[in-house]
């Protein structure tokens, strides 16, 4: 437990030190697929209640940002790098939940620094890889089932999603580019779907073939590009369809290949 | 429509919220609300489409259920302190239309393989009305969830107060 303390006067923190706090906070926040209008609503609360002001520009890959403080005509600027991270809704809550802190207990800025780096140290969130192989796995099979397939089409996808799903989490491990990563776990996938048709053990071999990769689907940068068009954050927005399209194509490829070795015919 | 085939809807969706929201590592509390949330939204679009009396097709139905979706989203995430995508976007994962993205993909690849013109004419034209299906899909589900944010601004943006 990190004990608290309230900010007085005397604590209130430089342009420069906020500015430095905020870009890393910031690009932590990106990085997790908080969309931009979080960003821009969570940084612009720590900074005004520390009596400050910011201006943001979110690119792609980059923050940039801007910490004014009116007392005293200081002005800051700093430039971050958005390290590419997995998906993480409970690093993004924490963070949330940090500048709510900041706004409504006046933490003061040492004790919001250590608390956001506590918070980088030990974002959790994930399960153990087994109780994440299963569950994405029983998952893709009730997609199955919603999409009509039969019982031996959720084992089948079951299974092919197991194989996938674990050959993408051992390729990330080794730090292999995630197209790459992407392509291969749906090549597998597509390979181990088309045994339903190949042996003719069921009556919805097409489902299975086609749910078998939707686990790869990028749900999230393509749900979080449309929020960014709603606040006009354009580039971003663009930046991030784009990454999902290429995730679509690397998985369509990936499909596809394992469709043309197992000879199975698309219709 | 059958009362036994609108729970099994329900409750697969629920499944498949769950199973997808782990990929993006939400807080523990979350993943009741996001099946609560996918099974409400699934099972609500599957009433309006096999319904005999309402009978709608899929592009405005996705929109009605995805609105629902939005707005339980916004109003239950405060009860577990996370932001609103935590909880929408594994309940929205269910709708994705996954077969309508394969078959469109399997249509370019069969027009790319094929070299009469009828089949091509034939494959392109599976192509495209799945595509555009897909697509009008995507776009109203994504239009649906988010817009109650987007209203809802306060509730939304101080669920983690």
């Amino acid at each position: 437990m990190i004990s608290t303390t309230s900010m007085t006067f005397d604590d209130r923190p430089s342009a420069r030190q906020v500015c430095v706090f905020l870009a890393r906070y910031g690009t932590a926040l990106l990085g997790c697929g908080a969309t931009c209008i979080r960003l821009e609503k969570n940084i612009d609360r720590i900074a005004a209640s520390w009596g400050m002001k910011t201006s943001i520009t979110i690119m792609p890959r980059h923050l940039h940002i801007t910490v004014t403080d009116p007392g005293s005509d200081d002005l800051f600027t700093a430039i971050d790098e958005v390290s590419p991270a997995a998906v993480s809704f409970s690093l993004n809550t924490r963070l949330s939940r940090l500048s709510w802190e900041v706004a409504d207990c006046h933490l003061n800025y040492d004790n919001t620094v250590e608390r956001f780096d506590d918070i980088i140290a030990n974002c959790g969130g994930r399960l153990s890889r087994g109780g994440e192989l299963l569950l994405v796995a029983a998952a893709n099979a009730s997609f199955c089932r919603l999409f009509g397939g039969d019982a031996v089409a959720m084992a089948v996808v079951a299974v092919a999603t197991l194989a996938g799903y674990y050959l993408k989490i051992l390729m990330l491990e080794h730090h292999i580019d995630v197209r790459v990563v992407v392509m291969a776990s749906a090549f597998v996938s597509a390979v181990l779907a088309a045994g339903d048709a190949l042996f003719g053990i069921g009556s919805t071999p097409g489902v299975a073939l086609a749910t078998s990769v939707l686990y790869l689907v990028p749900g999230v940068p393509l749900l979080n590009s449309f929020s960014d068009i709603l606040y006009r954050h354009y580039i971003c927005a663009f930046s991030r369809l784009v990454d999902a399209t290429v995730t679509v194509a690397c998985l369509s490829i990936g499909m596809c290949g394992g469709m043309l070795l197992m000879n199975q015919g698309m219709f | 429509m059958d009362w036994i085939d609108l729970l099994q809807d329900a409750l697969f969706a629920a499944i498949a919220a769950i199973g997808f929201a782990c990929i993006s590592r939400p807080p523990a509390g979350a993943y009741w609300c996001c099946a609560v949330i996918a099974a409400a939204g699934h099972s609500l679009r599957y009433m309006l489409i096999n319904s005999p009396e309402i009978g709608m097709h899929i592009v405005p139905a996705t929109l009605l259920a995805s609105l629902v979706v939005g707005v339980m989203a916004v109003f239950l995430s405060p009860k577990v302190r996370c932001p609103a995508e935590t909880c929408l976007f594994p309940a929205l994962l269910p709708m994705i239309p996954g077969i309508y993205a394969y078959k469109s993909v399997a249509g370019l690849a069969m027009c790319i393989l094929h070299d009469s013109p009828e089949e091509f004419d034939r494959y392109f034209s599976l192509f495209t009305f799945n595509g555009l299906t897909c697509l009008c899909i995507l776009f109203v589900m994504v239009l649906g969830a988010t817009v109650p944010i987007f209203v809802f601004k306060r509730v939304s943006f101080s669920a983690t107060r």
